[in-house]
């Protein structure tokens, strides 16, 4: 037995061991928030929801995902034969590794670094990357325009992202997920958002159009663009774009509760329920958003962001700086 | 020989990867391709900032230039394509790529040549400064270097917005 926890402990074993945990979670997390989404779709507006395959429709996520996997995979004409198939799974594969340094509960931990916070911000960035390279590599107009549209308000969008998780590393003096988190588990008034309210909702804001969630779907906007980025991809291909995205909510509002809403620490029986339940409450939160704002124009996203998100966000870094000085 | 064969096997892979990249970057035929292969070649330098012991520059190479460089270079590209497709995919005579591979090994063999004569010495890795020392040096004792560089990067910018301005007039 002791044998076994020793093989368990050595670095390399563990790191594999986090990485397919966060594997099956990120697969069993697909399931369920598809089948959510549809649901609390189908609730805002008025009807049942899936109902037809199983008890309540429990079942029709996996007879979605039978269905993908069993479609066939197009490629278009002229399409980009390397770029096109490289971009899923560039959208997908940095997932993994950003779940890997977020402290889960006190022990649920993949990787304990330093500059885990970094290390997120830094992987989460690929995905821009890989809807540049789905839109150009289609050969297809729609997609080339979901393309731009990513890249100017992702690259807007980053700016007051992190800026506002700048506030609460300077609040916390560190990077690292777990000293933020223990810095937050003296009862619910030490939780950050409590003393950094606006760098939460400028966070919330900017995580909403870097994930691409309404009302900042403009790269896949289907009124407009087909389907944006994604419109030539079938099958799997398209299928892991839509991993990525949900996996991605999951990183944002695992990072978000981390930062702003003390982690796993609650007031009561701290624990990783704790964790997972602001995660699913914060997804809820945006779930719900989808289905109450329509999708803003393209100047008011931008205007949203370079005229009220950054200088807000600019704002509230120096005053931060300037109160940690003076406490100091 | 015994250093040869002592290299880590991170190094080998960053190595490759960082080789790959600049090959691919500098033979693809298609702007976009080439991109991603200078992108590879980021990821490559990352590595080795890693196994230097500065994960901090390492990430910040990842955050930076591949998450917001190449992606402003990808939408320069997409901004300036022209309606014939790619631009300068100019197919290469004999003479030039004769050129081109003369350039290639003339230069690998001088630095060959200065790498055998004076092998530098492997310094032993020195432990991981911590970002708040980082921070110490960049606004103590390199704070000149460290303004004149945002200078540089601020000149540049005025540049770039004073030149997109007289384009637009001379229209």
């Amino acid at each position: 037995m002791t044998q076994i926890l020793q093989f368990l402990m050595l670095p390399l074993v563990h790191l594999i061991v986090a990485l397919i945990a966060i594997l099956t979670f990120i697969a069993l997390n697909g399931l369920i928030l598809v089948y959510v989404e549809r649901k609390v779709a189908g609730f805002i507006q008025r009807r049942p929801g899936p109902f037809e395959v199983g008890p309540h429709g429990l079942l029709q996520p996996l007879a979605d995902a039978l269905k993908l996997v069993g479609k066939q995979l197009v490629m278009p004409r002229g399409a980009d034969r390397i770029l096109f198939w490289v971009a899923p799974l560039l959208s997908f594969a940095p997932v993994a590794i950003c779940l890997l340094p977020i402290p889960f509960g006190p022990y649920l931990l993949g990787l304990n670094v330093n500059l885990g916070l970094l290390l997120v911000l830094a992987f989460s960035g690929l995905n821009v990357l890989a809807l540049c390279l789905a839109g150009w590599g289609s050969n297809n107009k729609y997609a080339l325009l979901g393309a731009a549209r990513a890249v100017a308000q992702s690259v807007a969008y980053e700016i007051p992202l992190l800026l506002s998780v700048l506030c609460v590393a300077f609040t916390c003096g560190s990077l690292s997920f777990v000293d933020i988190t223990a810095s937050q588990t003296r009862g619910l008034l030490s939780w950050n958002v409590f003393s950094q309210p606006l760098a939460f909702l400028i966070f919330f804001v900017s995580a909403l159009a870097e994930t691409n969630r309404a009302p900042f779907d403009l790269p896949e906007a289907e009124s407009e663009l087909t389907a944006g980025f994604h419109t030539e991809y079938s099958g799997m291909g398209f299928g892991l774009f839509f991993l990525a995205e949900y996996s991605y909510m999951i990183v944002v509002s695992a990072v978000a509760s981390v930062l702003f809403l003390g982690g796993w620490s609650g007031p009561f029986f701290s624990g990783h329920w704790w964790m997972l339940g602001k995660i699913y409450a914060l997804i809820l939160i945006m779930m719900w958003f989808r289905w109450t704002y329509p999708r803003v124009r393209f100047d008011q996203l931008l205007n949203i962001c370079w005229k009220w998100l950054i200088p807000l966000s600019l704002i509230n870094l120096l005053g931060t700086a300037l109160i940690i000085n003076l406490v100091r | 020989m015994d250093q040869l064969s002592g290299i880590h096997p991170a190094y080998g892979l960053y190595l490759v990867l960082i080789i790959s990249g600049g090959a691919v970057a500098v033979l693809a035929r298609s702007l976009v391709r080439a991109l991603s292969g200078l992108i590879i070649t980021l990821f490559g330098v990352a590595g080795m900032y890693l196994l230097m012991a500065a994960p901090f520059i390492a990430f910040m190479q990842i955050l930076i230039y591949v998450g917001a460089v190449t992606v402003l270079i990808f939408f320069a590209i997409m901004l300036t394509r022209t309606s014939e497709g790619e631009s300068g995919s100019e197919s290469g005579s004999v003479g030039r790529s004769f050129l081109g591979i003369w350039a290639a090994a003339f230069s690998t063999l001088v630095l060959a040549a200065v790498v055998v004569r004076h092998m530098p010495k492997a310094i032993p890795l020195k432990p991981e400064a911590s970002m708040g020392r980082l921070g110490e040096f960049l606004t103590g004792p390199f704070a000149l270097s460290f303004e004149l560089i945002s200078v540089v990067l601020f000149v540049a910018m005025a540049g770039a917005v004073l030149l997109g301005f007289e384009r637009r007039k001379a229209k």
